[in-house]
């Protein structure tokens, strides 16, 4: 039984999942609806990564330019998967492009939606050109032209980056934390700092969850040497006086009200599930959890084991992930997937 | 260590000394303000529950202190002071000295319910003011206030008879206060709406007034009110340790 594993997903950990598999000799099918590899540090321009350092582009392109040189991967992109029929070991997979392929298992790499920050107006997205969001940033770094506000092209002098935008909030159903925000706005903000010394950065927070060693090299040193203001309150407005943005919130520690001009407001936006869970669940025949992520057992007896035996799912279409660790969900899942082979083989005779 | 901040602290908890050695340093004056120790020693732990059995403070266990709810207040635009963000964390503390400071701004709430709609945790800080301010007047901290009189006017007569009639609600509630009938206003305001009024609906009136019509097989739902307002009164005082 060595019929390919597919692999539904070409970000980080589907990426990981076809290295791995090739490594060990192992055929894998990578189908990606985009036209090509990389998944959302790629497609959507990410800068920097944490806690790497490394360009995105360096870091996740590697990955893509190893996977695209193996034999042992046949990568399918712009196609999606319409029909996954049979059983462990023998399953039939039909494409969106009218190909169909032979597979012994599938792994789920689908990952997630950025928030659209449309859905909290309050905050200006959508009404003032200079309120953007943290992947716009990402962008604006990755891209060589260094951050600038969208109205007209200057630097801006004072930004503001407001934290648990689209996450830890029942007024719009998405009550998880998203995980990698706050660590992700820290390091942008001292890239703020680095690129623009005299812009002062001040961030907006409930919690800080830089969590692990990144509460050193991120949430520590943004204040420490990078000079970073970290103001606790949810800020209730953002307008404008015909010039510059305009805060309007509390700072909690000393229970006094701040209206504040910026120039630039940054929304770090959450994770959310997959806009196109629904369908992926109902071609797999798989399980979502209630917040609309693929639901998985328990990792005790083997990692990324959904509803359906013989369909694995691994990183963030599971929940809120971290590149690293979906990287590594990718290559234990690989291993969930060769483990079955065997097993269903001996199963069937 | 020098007070940068002076503003944020209390005056009366500001001391200067005119001549005051310590060890042989001289801190007298200006340059060497003291700051009276705070010392809390007198917590209620039980506030938050208290203010928890009260209806609309269920859920003042979820804040989180992020001032979603201050932020967007519609009293606090007017007045700082009218913090409900800070009231919710004295209440979950039990500083209670803290918030009978700001007793009598409790109850200004003007429910606009803004707050409702911008909590992330769905705290329900419209209801929770609610029930601080009840929680103060029945702990006898504040007097019964005026639009707590008008409320329990209002509700009398609609136990009563189901119904409500204005020229009645007026009387009680300038009863209940303690205010003359015979108020410039009024008078002016009668004598316009008499001017103005079309006949039918003034003999309507009249007759209401004189009357006071109830709502037809008004019996079964008034005693089912009188029997909730009843153990809603012994529920409140249970939960407030009263009598």
């Amino acid at each position: 039984m060595t019929e390919p594993i597919l692999i539904v997903g070409g970000g980080p950990a589907g990426l990981s999942a076809a290295q791995a598999l090739s490594a060990v000799g192992r055929n894998s099918i990578l189908v990606e609806k985009e036209d090509r590899l990389g998944g959302a540090p790629i497609i959507s321009g990410y800068a920097k990564l944490v806690p790497s350092d490394e360009w995105a582009k360096d870091a996740i392109g590697g990955m893509v330019s190893r996977v695209a040189e193996s034999d042992l991967v046949d990568v399918r992109s712009g196609a999606r998967v319409t029909e996954f029929t049979g059983a462990p070991g023998a399953f039939t997979a039909t494409l969106s492009n009218g190909e169909s392929c032979q597979v012994s298992a599938a792994i789920l790499a689908t990952g997630f939606t950025h928030f659209d920050s449309i859905n909290k107006p309050e905050w200006g997205f959508g009404t003032y050109p200079d309120v953007v969001t943290t992947v716009q940033v990402e962008q604006m770094i990755s891209s060589g032209k260094g951050v600038y506000c969208p109205s007209d092209g200057r630097a801006p002098e004072r930004v503001a980056i407001l934290l648990c935008v689209g996450s830890r909030d029942r007024q719009i159903g998405r009550e998880w934390c998203s995980k990698i925000c706050c660590t992700v706005s820290a390091n942008i903000a001292m890239e703020i700092r680095e690129q623009l010394p005299e812009c002062s950065v001040y961030i907006y927070y409930m919690d800080i969850r830089t969590f692990g060693l990144n509460e050193i090299k991120y949430y520590w040193r943004s204040q420490e040497e990078y000079r970073v203001k970290y103001i606790k309150s949810r800020v209730a407005e953002v307008t404008s006086d015909g010039n510059r943005l305009l805060i309007k919130g509390e700072d909690t520690l000393v229970k006094r009200p701040i209206a504040i001009p910026f120039d630039m407001v940054v929304h770090a936006i959450g994770m959310d599930p997959n806009v196109e869970n629904d369908s992926i669940a109902k071609v797999f025949g798989v399980d979502l959890q209630a917040e609309g992520n693929i639901a998985h057992q328990s990792n005790y007896g083997g990692t990324g084991v959904t509803s359906r035996p013989g369909v694995f799912v691994a990183g963030a279409a599971i929940g809120p992930e971290t590149i690293d660790d979906s990287i590594a969900q990718g290559q234990a899942v690989a291993m969930s997937a060769m483990a079955l082979s065997p097993l269903a083989a001996a199963a069937a005779e | 260590m020098p007070i940068h901040e002076k503003s944020l602290i209390r005056p009366e908890d500001l001391t200067e000394h005119e001549a005051l050695e310590i060890d042989g340093v001289d801190v007298s004056g200006h340059w060497s303000t003291f700051i009276e120790t705070r010392v809390v020693s007198d917590y209620n732990e039980r506030m938050e529950e208290e203010i928890a059995a009260l209806p609309g403070g269920e859920y003042i266990h979820r804040c989180w202190q992020c001032s979603a709810c201050t932020n967007v207040c519609t009293v606090n635009d007017l007045n700082p002071d009218f913090n409900p963000r800070y009231w919710i964390y004295l209440a979950r503390m039990g500083f209670e000295k803290e918030l009978l400071r700001d007793k009598d701004l409790l109850w200004q709430c003007v429910s606009c319910h803004k707050c409702t709609h911008a909590c992330p945790r769905e705290v329900v800080p419209e209801g929770v003011m609610k029930a601080m301010a009840t929680w103060a007047e029945l702990k006898g901290h504040t007097a019964v206030s005026p639009s707590a009189s008008f409320d329990a006017e209002f509700t009398e007569q609609i136990v009563a008879t189901g119904k409500i009639e204005e020229g009645r609600i007026i009387r009680g509630f300038f009863k209940r206060t303690g205010q003359p009938l015979r108020q410039a206003w009024l008078m002016e305001m009668s004598l316009r709406l008499a001017k103005h009024l079309p006949i039918l609906m003034g003999i309507k009136m009249a007759l209401a007034a004189l009357f006071r019509p109830r709502t037809r097989n008004w019996g079964k739902s008034q005693a089912a009110i009188e029997e909730y307002l009843v153990e809603r009164d012994a529920a409140n005082k249970r939960a407030l340790n009263l009598d």
